[in-house]
């Protein structure tokens, strides 16, 4: 690599948690965090947030709005462990308890790279990531966790972003959260990275199934 | 050397008649293609320079991230889409570009007693242009003779494949009598760089 290069690229996301469809469950609250390899760090923003405790729209659309901003740059020489956001989302039992209610996780998009006319391009994404939480595999664990109002939920919800480990979990998936990207890359094409064409489609991710109740 | 960057998730699977399901994936770099001899593979390397051609299985190198896993177990309760939003994060370096990645998978389907039963077998090309790709991939199942389908039908079970090789490669394809499966869908990001380096148009 050439002395005068950098060897360092950025990378901005900002956004916001959108919103979430669960059929079944009312007054959620999301906390998020980022999950990201060891060449990152981030040099601004913050790492991560919980959001206020929100309710079902009464119209047709039943969304549960948050509307959270997300604000975050990294710093990093190596896309390998591009940085991942791990979503979880809370609500009370009918013991006013909070329980789990999802899991998930998603990359943050990947940038297009520069066009011929600018060094920085900009551009929004969509993703309406898929939430779950894990299961007791044992009828027994099952009828207890029932029995004493406790759910089987991650001592870290990390575990989300990693690969390894995941064929012993048993999960239920259960809504949708929506989340909005714009993501700036800084000086990877400098770094010979081609990121492809700019995406005009927009919409990434699993859509939510049709015929969904709200 | 040109590096390839494979960054995306394993999203899920519709399609299937089975409701809790579960995936093993891998990733294959070796060439199955192209066997030169090994006199004619010199004389053309020193004709067409390093990348193009290259000794089988060779030009790949994994640097960091993992080659294969397993998914989580996903019973949905929303729709018919089983999301399993498994990471796949690897990062290759490559001398040449035979032996393209291939993603295989298998998708099994567990029932309440634990036990595991195969749904499908798939596999598709890592894409070779950069950018983000939503890819669907199909599957198919070995069916066995008709003594075997009924067994599946009644018992569960049913034919699996000895030898995982024959998901991705077309070799010993034409002995197998199959049936389709559900499809499995990924969403695969790909950075790519220094291909231009070595005048390669991706």
């Amino acid at each position: 690599m050439a002395a005068a290069g950098p060897s360092v690229f950025l990378l901005m996301v900002n956004g916001q948690v959108e919103s979430a469809q669960f059929p079944e469950y009312d007054d959620l609250y999301c906390k998020y965090c980022f999950v990201y390899g060891q060449d990152w760090a981030p040099t601004a923003g913050l790492e991560e947030g919980i959001s206020q405790i929100t309710c079902k729209s009464q119209d047709v659309r039943r969304a549960l709005v948050w509307n959270f901003p997300i604000d975050i740059t990294f710093k990093s020489t190596n896309p390998y462990g591009w940085p991942q956001i791990v979503l979880s989302v809370y609500g009370p039992d009918v013991f006013g308890n909070d329980v789990i209610r999802g899991y998930g996780v998603a990359h943050v998009p990947l940038s297009p790279g520069s066009t011929s006319v600018c060094e920085n391009i900009c551009f929004r994404h969509k993703r309406t990531i898929p939430m779950f939480v894990p299961e007791s595999t044992s009828k027994l664990q099952k009828f207890t966790s029932w029995f004493m109002g406790r759910r089987p939920e991650y001592t870290d919800p990390k575990v989300v972003a990693q690969g390894e480990g995941r064929e012993v979990t048993r999960v239920r998936s259960q809504g949708f959260v929506t989340l909005l990207f714009n993501v700036v890359t800084k000086d990877m094409r400098k770094l010979g990275y081609d990121t492809g064409p700019p995406d005009t489609h927009g919409i990434l991710g699993p859509s939510p199934p049709q015929g969904l109740p709200g | 050397m040109a590096e390839v960057h494979v960054i995306g998730q394993i999203l899920g699977a519709t399609g299937f008649s089975e409701s809790s399901l579960f995936c093993k994936w891998g990733i294959h770099t070796a060439s199955v293609g192209l066997l030169l001899p090994c006199t004619f593979h010199h004389v053309l390397r020193r004709h067409l320079g390093p990348l193009l051609v290259l000794g089988p299985g060779a030009a790949w190198k994994l640097l960091s991230g993992v080659r294969e896993g397993q998914t989580q177990v996903d019973t949905p309760q929303v729709g018919d889409m089983a999301y399993w939003s498994h990471p796949i994060d690897l990062h290759f370096a490559t001398k040449g570009l035979q032996g393209w990645p291939r993603l295989h998978l298998q998708v099994w389907s567990q029932d309440s007693f634990g036990r595991c039963q195969l749904a499908g077998y798939g596999f598709c090309h890592v894409p070779s242009s950069p950018g983000t790709h939503q890819l669907d991939c199909p599957t198919w199942r070995p069916l066995g003779s008709w003594r075997e389908q009924l067994a599946r039908a009644f018992v569960g079970g049913g034919p699996q494949l000895l030898h995982g090789d024959a998901i991705y490669s077309g070799a010993d394809r034409y002995r197998l009598h199959t049936a389709a499966g559900g499809t499995v869908h990924l969403e695969l990001g790909l950075l790519l760089r220094h291909f231009d380096r070595y005048g390669v148009e991706c």
